[in-house]
């Protein structure tokens, strides 16, 4: 908001006061604000302001070709871009009736799950920051590095990869791929009990994080909360068991659930999952080798390409929770409505401004860290 | 279990009058219903049939028909599957009932709706600028809202010719393509 049309709200005199955190503050995750009105250092009401990030991406979508499309999809969440791509080329594929190769499929899986450690590593050390903690956040993004290594090898791009297209993948792996991965996994499994001795036996943390933010079961049924916030609060979900896309019903994994629904349960499901995650990529890097074939099937002239007219929504599992695009094509050469469905739009905004609701004034920081709130999927 | 559940589900829908179902997949269902009809299904849906989870609410803009359609993604974790509520609205004036009553998550969807495509929800609780805070101009994910042509009506394009280029003209290089080629072209809005 410009400060000309800044206009503190009117209330009577009182010792309440306004603060805004954000859009530019170290304790707030991207170009986000968060008002807040507070009585000391408790605060009273709190107020979620999106829009410094907004592209227009939606609209953007519906002047553009299915296949240009691609370049726009990661862009919607920086830190964890795969999910986005997936699931607008499976509502493609579902649109034109594609069978996506199998050893696609299994590519795809790697890339997901690849991209699900990196962005729990990553908000793993930003939760750790807000209470105060640098020595994880350092570590958590050094270690994503190497993850973003080995996406730039497999796909050429470290962020952005842009690595699915409707039908399959753009290029297979590179030779001797999967032992790099096994060793890179190895390193990162490795690392993980550090992580536990820095951060989950640190009485700082215990202390911050237990009983800070806490949803219950009801509650985040309610709110519409999913992924590992829901998790934390013991239901037992995630859209790869439960409504399961690709070859996620071939494999084995646990879901790793948590009973108190805080800051600190919240954090403990994403460092089980990212432990989950390496079991499944180890089960990916064993298979691939037994499945020769093509990477991805004969798609149309992707210049002129007319997508059967119909509409698809599409879920998949992003580190965040439940992320689904609707796409409607009226039998043209341009999508004609895409929407996405992130899962921040739920937690940064309705849920965060009740979680608010009497914490404490630095405590704020560390429920939107832990609840994991992604701005870019809020403003698209 | 989880085939009885939906078919049970199947019967429920049937027995509905003015409504039509379509299994798209084994976990998806495919649901039209009267606008005025609408509120009473998600009723049903959520208090009958466990489906407590309002995925989105998705708006699209049929400007032909003249008409908004909106979308209702509900999920049902007991059952596993997914029912998409199709209603259509007329365009204008483009009032609608909101479903915050039945599904909290639906206050996020509506303002969105709201903003973007200038639907009114009525009840629902809070309609105010989200996203576009400081825009004024028609709502923006309307088919007739042309970006290109408010770009141009309401901006100044900038000449950019520093000496650089001009030292690359003068030998005979520069910008190739024409400026009535490239790809933005000056279309204004229509006036009339």
């Amino acid at each position: 908001m410009r400060p000309e049309n800044y206009e503190a709200q009117r209330q009577p005199p009182s010792y309440d006061y306004e603060l805004n955190i954000g859009p530019n503050h170290p304790g707030i995750e991207g170009n986000y604000a968060f008002k807040l009105r507070l009585n000391g250092d408790r605060v009273i009401a709190g107020r979620a302001d999106a829009g410094y990030l907004h592209r227009g991406f939606e609209k953007l979508m519906e002047g553009r070709l299915w296949i240009q499309n691609l370049a726009i999809t990661p862009r919607i969440c920086v830190p964890d871009p795969v999910p986005m791509e997936v699931s607008y080329c499976l509502a493609v594929e579902d649109l034109c009736g594609l069978v996506v190769p199998e050893r696609a499929q299994w590519l795809r899986v790697m890339q997901l799950e690849l991209s699900r450690i990196a962005a729990h590593l990553f908000i793993f050390g930003g939760h750790a920051a807000t209470t105060g903690m640098y020595t994880p956040m350092f570590w958590g993004i050094a270690d994503r590095d190497l993850i973003l290594d080995l996406f730039e090898e497999m796909t050429g791009g470290r962020v952005y990869h842009i690595y699915n297209i409707p039908g399959g993948v753009r290029r297979d792996l590179p030779d001797g791929f999967g032992e790099r991965v096994a060793n890179t996994l190895d390193y990162l499994e490795s690392r993980l009990p550090d992580y536990d001795n820095l951060l989950f036996t640190n009485q700082v943390f215990v202390h911050r994080a237990q009983g800070c933010g806490p949803i219950s079961q009801q509650q985040a049924l309610e709110w519409g909360v999913t992924g590992p916030n829901l998790r934390a609060t013991g239901l037992k979900f995630d859209v790869r068991r439960d409504d399961p896309y690709l070859v996620y019903d071939q494999l084995e994994f646990e879901i790793p659930t948590e009973e108190p629904g805080d800051a600190w349960a919240r954090a403990l499901v994403r460092r089980r999952e990212i432990k989950e995650s390496i079991r499944i990529i180890r089960q990916v890097v064993a298979r691939l080798p037994t499945l020769a074939g093509p990477i991805r099937c004969p798609i149309p002239n992707p210049l002129a390409w007319n997508v059967p007219a119909g509409s698809t929504y599409t879920r998949v599992e992003s580190s965040k929770g439940e992320l689904a695009w609707y796409v409607v094509s009226d039998g043209g050469e341009r999508p004609y409505r895409t929407h996405v469905r992130g899962p921040s739009q739920m937690h940064a905004v309705q849920v965060l401004e009740q979680l608010a609701i009497g914490c404490r004034i630095e405590d704020v920081a560390q429920i939107m860290f832990s609840l994991d709130a992604c701005p870019p999927e809020v403003d698209r | 279990m989880t085939n009885d559940l939906t078919t049970w589900l199947d019967n429920l829908l049937a027995e509905l009058d003015g409504i039509s179902v379509r299994r798209t997949s084994r976990r998806r269902l495919r649901v039209e219903v009267a606008s005025d009809a609408l509120p009473a299904l998600l009723e049903l849906l959520r208090g009958r049939a466990s489906f407590v989870h309002l995925s989105a609410i998705s708006c699209v803009d049929w400007i032909d028909a003249g008409q908004f359609e909106l979308v209702y993604h509900c999920w049902s974790y007991e059952t596993q599957s997914l029912v998409s509520v199709h209603t259509r609205i007329p365009r204008e004036p483009g009032v609608y009932i909101s479903v915050y009553d039945i599904y909290t998550p639906a206050a996020f969807f509506e303002r969105d709706i709201h903003e973007m495509f200038g639907v009114w929800f009525e009840g629902s609780p809070d309609l105010s600028k989200f996203i576009l805070t400081e825009w004024d101009g028609p709502p923006p994910m309307r088919k007739d809202f042309d970006s290109e042509a408010w770009v141009n009506q309401h901006f100044d394009w900038q000449d950019y010719h520093p000496d650089w280029l001009k030292d690359l003209e003068a030998r005979g290089g520069g910008i190739a393509v024409p400026p009535d080629e490239q790809r933005f072209s000056r279309r204004t809005v229509d006036e009339t």
